[in-house]
């Protein structure tokens, strides 16, 4: 129930314009590939040369090496179904007449769909959840619930390769998973070959094998999702910086994009601030301080923390810990050289151990030197405080000596730039006030 | 299985429907061949018809000027009203389906604004041409409405595509371009200025024997050339590209669906001038009752076309008799109240579907 798919040469022009520029791939039989691009890279024409709905104006598509130029629409259809982007259908069909209709490629002209059809389209409605609407009109139906009668079609027409355009497009999140969790049921079990244009990155490296990236019609990369999702394809391809990463559940790439409204840290006129780091709770102190332009600096992190992936990204200086090592002589001196040049050092909410009480300790050295201290808090300390009180002890130490204590990054960008109206005191939460 | 027997039933209901629409034409033939400014009973037009068959006797006697009635005015008016009524109908679904569009009718890409071009153009000119017992009006009615047909589907063709929302629009255009012409002349018509208006809205006052011997091969051949292609018109509802990917071969079907739309059109038009409204409004009030698949819609509103045509033909020579009112104006009077009736009541229905 499988097919492989040559593309060779694969030329198209509108108007003079080349939108695939001599694509070349191949696709084994029971693949599952991804196709990647930015708006106009080439993904939808591709998939209507593929369908033969467009005639390329060079090159060939081959399915299992016969060229689809030589096929009638009819045998086409027998081995491949399609799911367009948009499904719009006006008319007043029942759920069943639609999935019914994949049907049309295999029987006769005046032959009525009998048992066998019926229980193909019921068994079909089954797998993508919808033949309790078998009798419903299309029309009174959700996005959703129209997509998965569009794909029981698809299933319905027994084709060895399936296209899908941007199927989760217009989808809410928990359809986009249930989508692809069913296509690749349908490559798994029934050995389908599936072709996906699919602009959600992350989507895609958590249900795909293979992806082709496509930029300005030709293929920049191809292969698994190591070779393929990176920040420099992305760059090409997409036109914006990205950080690459693995998703802490299930390991598959990630790629997110930061803001860029006031580019690196560095450079910028604000005043200096200095954050602890150590947690992903340092994170939106950090973004949210580096969009007011702030000079920032992080540390301690270890190269493997989210604030150190930060840091790198927008080139912000930070003091580098070890792995699982408890912060040396060295380190404690480099971290608080790198405080006092600040105006204010930040503790974010994060939890606090034997390994990194130090820094809190040298937020206390800075504290006594005459630099403003800012604690964020969205507990108490005392629950992420793993070093039997210690730490608690030292921000009530803190506290005690006029360090600022908000929930809110607001309110402390608020008083960085002295708008009297979030005045700190009115946010204290108890325990601290200004010295 | 419940599944199945939804299915079953709804196969079930679609027969009982088409017997019942089968039923009510009959039923609309019947009764109109013995309406009229003479009554004339039902066993005499049995009579009628026993009297041709071979081997039967007729059950009553019946005399020679209601048989010259019914067979040279009422049967001919009757059968090319039912042939022009199921032209229609099933033209305006094709086209209806074809442009995914519920506005079009039988009219839309041009082919009555051609024929009345034509069939004025003939009466200005008072040609005098004639050919197989067929006067100028005729021909050139016929001929107006196929060249608009074709100078639209030449017009819309990009490359080797007729693109349907091209087609649409040329055909609008064309029509337009051709209605401004058609009153051109009539603006100068002058003393045919009458004959022309009345050609233009209808009707069957000139029925005769020949004109059901053409118009019925027409519609026939028409009929069949879409009615095989209904399963490719379902799939076209969806659009071309899903078509396509359903394994259908569009354009060629296309070209089937325009010729033989066009053909029941022209000929409609050519024996009986414009009849507007069944072509609009039969085949949604079909979809309305039971679904959009032409397998279904296009027998069904062949037969509910035919019969309504019968039926208004029928009041419009009786409710001013012994003067006649154009059809057009009655279908449009009976149809559109219906219609709209069906509509809100439709409605309703929704209504009550998407709160469950």
């Amino acid at each position: 129930m499988s097919l492989n798919v040559t593309v060779h040469n694969l030329k198209m022009q509108y108007n003079a314009h080349p939108v695939l520029d001599g694509l070349e791939f191949d696709l084994q039989r029971g693949e599952l590939l991804a196709l990647l691009g930015a708006n106009g890279a080439g993904k939808s024409t591709l998939l209507r040369c593929i369908s033969r709905v467009l005639e390329p104006t060079g090159g060939s598509v081959c399915l299992d090496g016969r060229d689809i130029s030589n096929l009638t629409a009819l045998e086409i259809a027998r081995q491949m179904a399609v799911v367009p982007q948009e499904g719009g259908v006006d008319f007043e069909f029942t759920v069943q007449d639609i999935v019914l209709m994949g049907r049309f490629p295999h029987i006769r002209r005046f032959q009525k769909e009998g048992e066998r059809e019926q229980d193909i389209a019921l068994s079909a409605m089954e797998m993508t959840g919808v033949a309790h609407l078998a009798q419903r009109p299309v029309t009174t139906l959700s996005g959703g619930e129209k997509q998965r009668v569009i794909i029981a079609r698809a299933i319905c027409q027994q084709p060895k390769l399936l296209l899908l355009d941007e199927p989760t497009a217009s989808l809410d999140i928990g359809y986009q998973y249930e989508l692809l969790e069913l296509a690749v049921r349908l490559n798994r079990e029934k050995g389908i070959t599936i072709i996906a244009a699919i602009h959600d990155l992350n989507l895609a490296s958590q249900f795909f094998d293979r992806f082709i990236l496509l930029s300005e019609g030709k293929v920049l990369a191809a292969g698994r999702a190591e070779e393929v999702i990176t920040a420099e394809n992305i760059k090409k391809s997409y036109g914006v910086p990205a950080v690459i990463f693995r998703h802490p559940l299930h390991g598959h790439l990630q790629v997110s994009i930061p803001k860029q409204q006031h580019g690196t840290g560095i450079n910028k006129k604000g005043p200096a601030v200095h954050v602890i780091g150590g947690g992903s709770e340092a994170l939106p102190v950090l973004d949210a301080l580096r969009e007011r332009g702030c000079k920032l600096s992080v540390g301690p992190v270890t190269a493997q923390d989210s604030g150190y992936q930060y840091a790198s990204f927008y080139r912000i200086p930070l003091v580098e810990v070890p792995p699982f090592s408890p912060v040396s002589d060295e380190i404690y001196e480099a971290h608080l050289r790198m405080i006092r040049e600040a105006v204010l050092v930040v503790v974010p909410p994060i939890p606090f151990g034997e390994g990194n009480l130090r820094n809190l300790q040298a937020v206390e050295q800075a504290s006594r030197e005459g630099i403003p201290v800012f604690i964020l808090e969205e507990e108490t300390s005392r629950e992420r405080d793993y070093t039997g009180g210690q730490a608690t002890a030292v921000i009530s130490r803190l506290k005690k000596k006029g360090a600022f204590v908000t929930t809110d990054t607001d309110t402390m960008i608020a008083y960085l730039y002295g708008q009297d109206k979030y005045s700190p005191k009115e946010a204290e939460t108890g325990g601290g006030n200004k010295g | 299985m419940k599944r199945a027997m939804d299915w079953d039933k709804e196969k079930l209901r679609k027969k009982i429907l088409l017997l019942f629409l089968g039923l009510l034409f009959v039923f609309a033939a019947a009764s109109a061949v013995t309406t009229g400014a003479v009554p004339i009973g039902w066993q005499e037009v049995l009579a009628v018809i026993f009297e041709r068959l071979p081997g039967c006797s007729p059950p009553v006697e019946i005399s020679g000027v209601h048989r010259e009635i019914l067979i040279q005015m009422r049967l001919p008016r009757v059968l090319l009203a039912a042939a022009v009524g199921a032209s229609l109908a099933v033209a305006g679904a094709t086209f209806q389906g074809l442009f995914r569009n519920p506005m079009a009718d039988p009219y839309v890409i041009g082919v009555s604004s051609g024929a009345a071009l034509g069939a004025v153009f003939a009466m200005m000119t008072k040609s005098t041409f004639s050919m197989a017992g067929f006067g100028a009006v005729p021909l050139f009615a016929f001929a107006g409405g196929l060249s608009a047909i074709l100078i639209v589907y030449y017009m819309a063709r990009v490359g080797r595509v007729v693109p349907v929302m091209t087609l649409l629009l040329a055909g609008i255009a064309i029509s337009a371009f051709l209605s401004a012409l058609v009153s051109l002349l009539t603006y100068f018509a002058g003393e045919q200025l009458h004959q022309v208006v009345f050609w233009m809205m209808g009707g069957f006052s000139g029925a005769s024997w020949l004109k059901v011997k053409v118009m019925i091969p027409y519609a026939l051949v028409g009929y069949l050339s879409i009615q095989l292609f209904a399963r490719e018109l379902n799939a076209m509802l969806l659009g071309e590209e899903t078509a396509r990917h359903l394994g259908v071969e569009t354009e060629k079907v296309k070209k089937f669906l325009l010729v033989g739309a066009s053909l029941l059109v022209a000929a409609a038009v050519a024996t009986s001038g414009v009849i507007g409204f069944i072509g609009l409004i039969v085949p949604h009030f079909i979809r309305l009752v039971a679904g959009p698949d032409h397998r279904f819609l296009l027998p069904a509103s062949a037969f509910l076309g035919a019969g309504l045509l019968i039926g208004t033909d029928t009041l419009a020579r009786t409710v001013m008799a012994p003067a006649e009112l154009p059809v057009g104006i009655i279908t449009a009077m009976v149809g559109a109240p219906l219609f709209i009736y069906l509509l809100k009541k439709r409605k309703k229905l929704r209504y009550f579907h998407s709160s469950e």
